[in-house]
């Protein structure tokens, strides 16, 4: 196991420190700083990709082409995106014309919120740690990184990496445990990024309330599908076993249990059997295509849960703590009491829970919390809206699993118990963002339209109130007066000319 | 007027009637929101009598005040969510990329679910029914507790919302502090909470225990402004005045102290005084025209400060505590120690704190917590853009104070210490929604381009990943590696390549929605 240095307690407040005068110096206002360092983050990724799947070979036992495909493109995907749209986003927004309000030019300005804090889990560390950080560059704050202590290697590299590619003062990295994390979270941050669990996320979000810091939440739950009968079963079984092996199941958005029509549940497993083999052909545990769990405290945990289940093992089953090992498993008929379904599972076991039908499995799925996402394996339209509508959860996906995060453009974020707050793309950009509304008022505009606001009050004030009022929508249930509404008009017309005018021969008498 | 608060056993059952409504998906069709938003509207303007006459006895105010800081913003959520809720709640799609287009992926706006509005006493109405609306707007339901400091109006809430409204999604809880406690033990989906640090770290800290979301608005820190001597003087001193003196100085984003050069000073202040003749020339006491303080405790901590200052009243400083009565007041020299300058005053006391110029003034507030607006008076755009650009704050205005919670449009919130989150337009819909993203992923995907992800992992992937990966933006300049144009023609064809791939798999879903179509 490679050896993780912390950093010393005594030096996380320095760290802060430094992170708050780098950014209080107003060198991230510069978009082009922006996006030379937004582009140096795919640059830190691309020119040490070998050395990043080794640490990552070493931490999880994960095979290349999975930190390629859930850490690499993720980030490459986010670094182009942000790079491109950066220039748009930061764009002062005019707001929708209006008469009363114009000559005063009103706009909202997109500027950074300060120091951002984000505190990643162990499973996609790099996707984790890496585009929320874009996100903060982008928005033009700084940022300090705290990988997870239970990727030694990987969070070893990044703190060797980060600061040859990135201005070493806005951004840097702190490493450590419980101990470094506690100091950290003594600290005043602008914003506060958590991805990880519930309880730990309420320790997060009790801490930042001291300082009255907003918080993003990334927490998982437990992610349902529910299977169609009239589907292709060779697809629902191939992608829901990839989307729930990869990475060995240690992923927010992987699909956590499927809901199955009682007489599909045949079929849908004898499909899954096939698809196994073809996954593993000499079997899991010889495969070099199949991740280990991250400690060995984990694989206990997993493995109790395992004993512990009234369902019945039909693939994988096999546990091997020492070596960190968890057979790829599907247990059927899983009952929705059942130790694997009490909270999430966080490793490659998938149980099977036999349903009557749509309604119940919809029922089982409001019986419990909001998860990240809902999957539905079906194609019937009709079917899918009617899963969909009657969830709640981060992501509604149909005929896939897991991907979404990797989409550009698409925001990452839970609702309720799964979180709250958003990774990735322009979403991810304006919770790091303060939108600073503008306007400059000219002195003329007390005499045509505001002058009437002054002590002291006069009774005519009335007819001026009613001058700057938004109208109302039509009273819900009648006719609006359309007469009334063209008088209005016709009024709006005349003060607008006037002011028009005004504005002209203001302009005429400066020049 | 306690009897009128909710039974603390009520307070939960108020939540479950709210969850239950929200869950029967009523909120859902956008017709039904925006019938709701324009009852919002009704329910103040077939009202707009005696909500004046509740905020005369609440706060002593001139129907004037009424109708600028309440009615008329209000008015402006009610007609901006009525006519953006269709634009708002359309289904996204995100920007073309080759590699998940055929999953034709989207964005959803969905309701949070029940929102907590904690309101603050000052501008009751727009702070209660202006996140109401946004709540109805993004479809959730809403429970709202009006600060028992106004009583008048509450009853009145309490009396229409029920009236106006469907009575099972929204909801007023009324009452003190026992009341907002047990509030605060349930699970709210969104928590929105106005005025006050202290009460605000301990909604955020309750908060905390459910995972609930929440906005702070806070005020907290003081509104600095800055005064150019080149600027129109009569128009600085009436605009700052109407601001600091406007509702009795209740206002978030009241200016409360002025950073002026000192060589201008005497300029200012006399302006400063004859605006104040004008204003009240029968003296403020006897003005129909100026507000009282909210409670009788205020009053007595306005008096406080008042005495322990060191600066120079120019203008009032006399108190009448019984009355609520504290008089618009103007200081000048106030230090950066004076008792004046430490939490927000939230009263009609103006500062004036000279200054030797602009770099002073704005060292001075970056030396403090981030405010909720930075005022600059100056016709000098250089100028203006230098105070701006040099300091932090939720709003910054140029010659005008206050005004900008009213613009259609703007979002109101603060940052750092004056809060986060968002009231009012677009920022606060999105605030109460769940971006709920989706995809359809065709089977014949995995046969194109994503049949690699399945084990068993084979050394071919590495093409196919390549695929999947974006081109990075070049390098910047300043390392040692530059992408040479060899590396670059290669991006082109490759370029060229995939969109022709792209041309193809098209094709593909179009011949399989094609065949599908066919299908009986």
């Amino acid at each position: 196991m490679a050896t993780l240095t912390y950093t010393r307690i005594e030096d996380i407040p320095k760290i802060h420190a430094t992170a708050r005068e780098a950014f209080a110096s107003g060198r991230t206002k510069s978009i082009a700083f922006r996006k030379a360092q937004i582009a140096q983050v795919g640059y830190l990724l691309k020119d040490n990709e070998q050395r990043i799947k080794d640490a990552l070979k070493s931490d999880l036992g994960r095979p290349y082409l999975e930190t390629e495909l859930l850490d690499f493109a993720a980030v490459y995907g986010e670094v182009r995106m942000v790079y491109d749209k950066i220039d748009q986003w930061v764009k002062p927004q005019r707001i929708d014309f209006h008469f009363n309000w114009f000559p005063m030019g009103p706009k909202l300005v997109a500027e950074p919120k300060g120091v951002i804090l984000n505190i990643a889990p162990f499973n996609v560390p790099v996707f984790l740690l890496l585009s929320p950080l874009v996100s903060a560059i982008a928005a033009g704050n700084g940022a300090v990184l705290k990988p997870s202590e239970q990727t030694p290697a990987f969070s070893q590299l990044i703190a060797e990496l980060l600061p040859k590619y990135l201005d070493p003062e806005l951004y840097a990295v702190i490493n450590g445990g419980v101990a470094e994390t506690t100091k950290m979270l003594e600290l005043p941050w602008d914003h506060i990024l958590y991805t990880g669990n519930g309880r730990i996320g309420r320790i997060i979000a009790a801490a930042a309330a001291k300082h009255l810091t907003p918080t993003t939440l990334e927490l998982g739950g437990q992610n349902p599908v529910v299977v169609d009968p009239k589907m292709d079963v060779h697809l629902t079984a191939k992608r829901l076993l990839w989307g729930r092996f990869s990475n060995a199941g240690q992923i927010c958005l992987a699909p956590e249990y499927v809901l199955v029509p009682a007489h599909f549940q045949d079929t849908l497993i004898e499909e899954m059997k096939k698809v196994y083999k073809t996954f593993y052909p000499d079997g899991p545990e010889n495969s070099d295509s199949f991740s280990r769990i991250v400690t060995t405290a984990h694989t206990q945990r997993i493995k109790k849960r395992l004993d512990e289940t009234k369902g019945k093992v039909v693939l994988g089953g096999a546990t091997d703590v020492e070596k960190r090992y968890i057979a790829p498993t599907v247990v059927r008929d899983v009952p929705v009491d059942d130790s694997l379904l009490t909270e999430e599972i966080f490793g490659p076991v998938l149980p099977i829970v036999p349903v009557k039908d749509v309604d119940e499995a919809i029922s089982i799925i409001r019986s419990k919390d909001y998860p990240l996402a809902v999957y539905v394996f079906s194609n019937d339209p009709k079917f899918e809206e009617k899963v969909f509508s009657n969830t709640k959860s981060g992501a509604a996906v149909t005929n896939e699993t897991v991907i979404t995060a990797g989409v550009p453009g698409l925001p990452v974020g839970g609702i309720g118990p799964s979180g709250y707050g958003y990774y990735t793309g322009k979403h991810c950009f304006e919770q790091f963002t303060h939108w600073r509304v503008s306007l400059k008022n000219p002195g003329w505009v007390d005499k045509v339209a505001f002058g009437f606001r002054y002590p002291p009050y006069k009774p005519d004030y009335q007819k001026y109130v009613k001058g700057i009022t938004s109208s109302l929508p039509p009273r819900p249930g009648t006719q609006s007066g359309t007469a009334k509404r063209w008088a209005f008009w016709l009024l709006f017309a005349l003060v607008g000319a006037g002011s028009v005018v005004l504005t002209r021969s203001r302009g005429q008498l400066k020049a | 007027m306690s009897e009128q608060y909710t039974p603390l056993d009520d307070i939960p059952r108020v939540l479950a009637s709210a969850r239950t409504a929200f869950l029967s998906d009523r909120a859902k069709p956008v017709a039904f929101r925006k019938q709701q938003i324009a009852q919002v509207g009704y329910l103040l303007k077939d009202n707009e009598e005696r909500f004046k006459e509740a905020l005369k006895l609440d706060l002593g105010r001139h129907a004037v005040e009424t109708e600028l800081f309440d009615f008329g913003p209000t008015y402006k959520d009610v007609r901006v969510a009525y006519d953006n809720v269709d634009k708002w709640t359309k289904v996204q799609p995100v920007d073309f990329n080759l590699n998940y287009i055929a999953m034709r992926p989207t964005i959803k706006a969905e309701p949070k679910g029940v929102i907590l509005i904690v309101s603050a006493f000052n501008v009751p109405l727009f702070l209660t029914l202006g996140p109401l609306v946004s709540a109805i707007a993004s479809g959730c339901a809403a429970v709202i507790k009006p600060s028992e400091a106004v009583p008048h109006v509450n009853l009145l809430l309490a009396e229409l919302i029920p009236k106006y409204l469907d009575p099972e999604l929204y909801h007023v809880i009324q009452g003190g502090v026992a009341e907002t406690s047990k509030i605060l033990e349930l699970r709210w989906d969104h928590s929105e909470f106005s005025r006050g640090e202290r009460v605000g770290r301990i909604i955020a800290q309750a908060a905390a225990k459910h995972l609930t979301p929440i906005t702070l608005e806070l005020g907290g820190c003081k509104n600095p402004v800055v005064v150019d001597p080149k600027v129109d003087i009569e128009m600085t001193a009436r605009r700052l005045l109407w601001g600091r003196f406007s509702n009795a100085g209740q206002v978030c984003t009241c200016p409360e102290y002025v950073l002026v050069p000192r060589t201008f000073q005497s300029t200012l202040l006399s302006a400063l005084k004859d605006a104040y003749g004008k204003f009240y020339p029968e003296g403020p006491e006897n003005s129909d025209s100026f507000s009282r303080i909210v409670t009788r405790e205020h009053a007595a901590r306005l008096q406080g400060l008042l005495k322990r200052t060191n600066g120079e009243i120019v203008c009032g400083g006399d108190v009448n505590v019984e009355k609520k009565y504290v008089a618009p007041t103007i200081v000048n020299n106030v230090t950066a120690e004076d008792a004046l300058m430490g939490e927000e005053m939230f009263g009609p006391v103006l500062l004036i704190v000279p200054v030797e110029d602009v770099d002073e003034a704005i060292a001075f507030i970056r030396a403090r917590e981030t405010p909720l607006a930075v005022y600059v008076f100056s016709q000098d755009k250089k100028f203006q853009e230098k105070v701006f650009s040099s300091t932090r704050s939720g709003a910054a205005l140029a010659n005008e104070t206050v005004l900008s919670p009213a613009v259609p449009g703007f979002p109101v919130g603060g940052v750092g210490a004056s809060g986060y989150g968002y009231y009012a337009g677009k920022q606060a819909f999105e605030q109460f929604t769940h971006y709920r993203v989706s995809l359809d992923n065709p089977s014949w995907v995995d046969t194109l381009v994503f049949g690699f992800r399945f084990p068993p992992y084979r050394d071919t992937y590495k093409r196919y990943v390549k695929m999947m990966h974006a081109p990075l933006p070049p390098r910047p300049t300043k390392g040692a590696k530059t992408t040479g144009p060899g590396v670059a023609w290669t991006w082109w064809i490759s370029f060229v390549v995939s969109r022709l791939v792209s041309a193809s798999s098209l094709m593909l879903v179009r011949s399989s929605d094609a065949l599908r179509r066919l299908k009986p």
